[in-house]
């Protein structure tokens, strides 16, 4: 259709074309979600405003292509360093059934774990799942992405719903919610860092803080 | 010189140890919504002196008057001056009692056994876990082993004191539960296998008349909030209508015949384990040298444990709290167990190892873990969230002064002793026309509708009630 001569002039803006085509691309971010775990009837509960309650599928985040679990089978530290249940690597084994034996147990009081991606990546989400066989409230969420290991410097804060900075971590706007068997699903939008850090402060059944998985969702920055 | 010492210190050290399980940091754990029923009533009778039986849906009054002088003496003269270390503190003196009427009650198995009996019990984790707990159970037990000993003193003796001492603690027992006569009866009949064929005293028929009557006389006594209630000698007629029925049905409370029996064995529930199988197999040993040779006071003790046992597995009402008195019974016959063994370093050691386990489970239980989900003792507990609530109301009227607070839940207990110290409180189980205040916290049922009907912003956050019963709190947004 094109002769040689002007398919050569077009091949350039072509090629940057779908080069950007392929990097604004977007996808729906597909997540493998374990079983339910409210056993019985539970006791019946209205989401207030604080997160609208849903009817029907969770609607889709869209990610760029490419966009992968970049925290499965990572490093995790935390400051509870010794567990009295499970393991800190529970929270990047995959296994986010939420049955005894899959989570991990922090100490009461603000504690916070973190995930070590290897290296710089943008995040385009970060899904956790605290603990779902039992309609609760995990206070004071926070999630944040660094570069620092420390988190003292380029914090770029993804998720805060601590609203009265009790966790000294700033005041967050977000929403409260309950927990559930498809996890918080948390929008990053690109923040960038090697180090993705989830803080909490007790929930409303107990003062402790529990991890069955955490998923961080994006590309590596090459 | 040092013969006392030797034979006293380890008595000492035992009843310290009861001491210190049973009183530190009592105020930690958040209150059950049984215990701040309880101490809701404590504090009426405390600031206002009235106090009412209520055959229906309360037991009897010696926990709440217990409380009026240890009130007394820390200074706390008003229901929002009480504090949960007081009113635990009478469960928490009964219990250290109940440590030593057992030792005196083991006497008869030699001075080292009875004081590894008293051990036994001072670590239990039951018996720890609710002598912390302002509930009518740990008096029960100890007015139980009260009237065990006192009968035997008196059996024995002939002295008239005894019959009385017994009788008042039968009475004792009548006003502190409606069970009472259950465990009188099987002690009872235990102390028929234990005692010599005849009786030392020399006018048994009158001695046991005048028993009888200082029990009728003590629960009068306290029945009646001394003569104050003459109506309350009805209802402590009328509450075993009301006991029975709750008995057979269950009211929620069924549980399987083995129940019990469980707590004593290897239960492991979210990655925690509770075990007390030491202490269970020592008791097992007990058993056997209950027989083999032949002690009657362990027998006696096999038969009113066995009895106590039997009871409870059949009851369909069963609430963790029951499993205390069944701990003297296993403690006494863990110490026989120990008797079996033939070289006392060897007892020792065995004696050790079983105490330090059960300290452990102790420890994860009272101290650890003690509202827990998870803690098999920490029955529908309060979760540790109801703590925040009075810095709630604290905060929330520091910026809307002399403001209402609202509670619209189905289910609100402990919150009214959270909230005692505030003048503007009310509760609705729905939502009212006009729901606006200060504070408000609902149910996550009544949420919705609260909402609805709230004028103005409000921020709203969580608070957890009892495990996965939510509450939303609603406060005046700042501008």
């Amino acid at each position: 259709m094109f002769t040689p001569m002007i398919r050569s002039r077009l091949a350039l803006p072509l090629a940057l074309l779908a080069l950007a085509g392929a990097v604004h691309a977007q996808v729906p971010l597909q997540l493998d979600l374990p079983k339910p775990l409210f056993a019985g009837t539970p006791r019946p509960i209205s989401l207030p405003n604080l997160e609208k309650p849903r009817v029907g599928k969770r609607p889709d985040l869209v990610v760029p292509t490419g966009t992968v679990n970049l925290s499965k089978g990572m490093p995790v530290t935390s400051s509870d360093s010794l567990p009295v249940i499970g393991e800190l690597t529970f929270i990047t084994d995959g296994d986010k059934s939420g049955t005894d034996g899959t989570y991990v147990e922090l100490g009461p009081t603000p504690q916070w774990v973190q995930i070590d991606l290897g290296a710089k990546a943008k995040v385009a989400a970060v899904v956790v799942w605290h603990f779902h066989s039992q309609a609760r409230v995990y206070h004071d969420v926070v999630v944040q992405v660094s570069d620092d290991k420390d988190f003292k410097t380029g914090v770029t804060t993804v998720f805060n719903c601590d609203d009265d900075d009790s966790s000294k971590l700033g005041k967050g706007k977000d929403l409260a919610y309950i927990e559930n068997f498809e996890g918080k699903l948390i929008e990053a939008k690109g923040a960038t860092g090697r180090y993705v850090r989830l803080s909490s402060n007790g929930n409303t059944s107990d003062e402790l803080n529990h991890y069955c998985e955490v998923e961080v969702h994006g590309a590596l920055v090459k | 010189m040092f013969a006392p010492v030797s034979r006293w210190l380890p008595l000492a050290l035992v009843v310290l140890a009861a001491v210190a399980l049973r009183t530190h940091d009592l105020a930690r754990r958040p209150m059950h919504a049984d215990e701040a029923n309880q101490a809701m009533k404590t504090g009426e009778l405390l600031e206002h002196g009235r106090y009412a039986f209520d055959p229906r849906d309360h037991h009897g009054p010696t926990l709440y008057y217990a409380a009026l002088p240890v009130a007394w003496v820390r200074g706390e003269t008003s229901l929002a001056t009480l504090t949960e270390t007081t009113v635990r503190l009478v469960p928490a003196l009964a219990g250290v009692l109940g440590v030593v009427l057992l030792y005196a009650l083991a006497l008869p198995l030699g001075h080292w056994l009875a004081v590894a009996a008293a051990a036994f019990m001072a670590v239990a984790p039951a018996s720890v876990y609710y002598s912390r707990y302002f509930i009518q159970e740990a008096l029960l037990v100890s007015f139980t082993l009260a009237l065990l000993l006192a009968a035997r003193r008196w059996w024995i003796t002939g002295r008239l004191g005894w019959a009385l001492a017994a009788g008042s603690a039968l009475g004792l027992m009548q006003s502190t539960k409606a069970s009472a006569p259950l465990f009188a009866l099987v002690a009872v009949g235990a102390l028929l296998v234990v005692a010599p064929p005849r009786c030392a005293a020399r006018r048994p028929a009158r001695d046991i008349f005048l028993g009888i009557a200082a029990a009728l006389f003590v629960a009068a006594v306290f029945y009646s909030s001394f003569g104050t209630h003459f109506a309350g000698l009805r209802d402590a007629v009328m509450t075993y209508g009301f006991a029975s029925a709750r008995a057979v049905d269950g009211s929620g409370h069924e549980k399987p015949w083995w129940y019990f029996f469980s707590l004593f064995g290897w239960l492991k529930n979210g990655g925690l384990v509770w075990q007390q199988v030491g202490f269970s197999l020592l008791a097992v040993a007990g058993l056997v040298a209950a027989f083999f040779p032949a002690n009657k006071l362990l027998r006696g003790v096999a038969v009113y444990t066995t009895l106590i046992a039997i009871a409870l597995a059949l009851t369909p009402y069963k609430t963790p709290w029951h499993v205390v008195h069944l701990v003297p019974g296993f403690a006494l016959l863990a110490a026989g167990g120990l008797a079996l063994i033939p070289s006392r370093p060897l007892a020792f050691v065995a004696a050790a190892v079983v105490i330090a386990l059960q300290l452990s489970q102790t420890r994860l239980s009272s101290f650890l873990r003690p509202a827990d989900a998870r803690n098999p003792y920490a029955y529908v507990h309060s979760v540790p969230d109801v703590l925040k609530v009075r810095g709630l109301a604290e905060a929330a009227l520091a910026r809307v002064p002399g403001g209402f607070i609202r509670v619209i839940s189905e289910e609100y207990w402990p919150l009214p002793w959270y909230l005692r110290a505030f003048p503007r409180v009310g509760y609705w189980t729905e939502a009212p026309a006009n729901c606006d205040g200060a504070l408000v916290i609902a149910s996550a049922t009544q949420a919705e509708a609260v909402r609805a009907r709230l004028q103005g912003n409000y921020r709203e956050s969580y608070l957890g009630l009892r495990p996965g019963f939510l509450c939303v709190v609603f406060t005046p947004a700042v501008p």
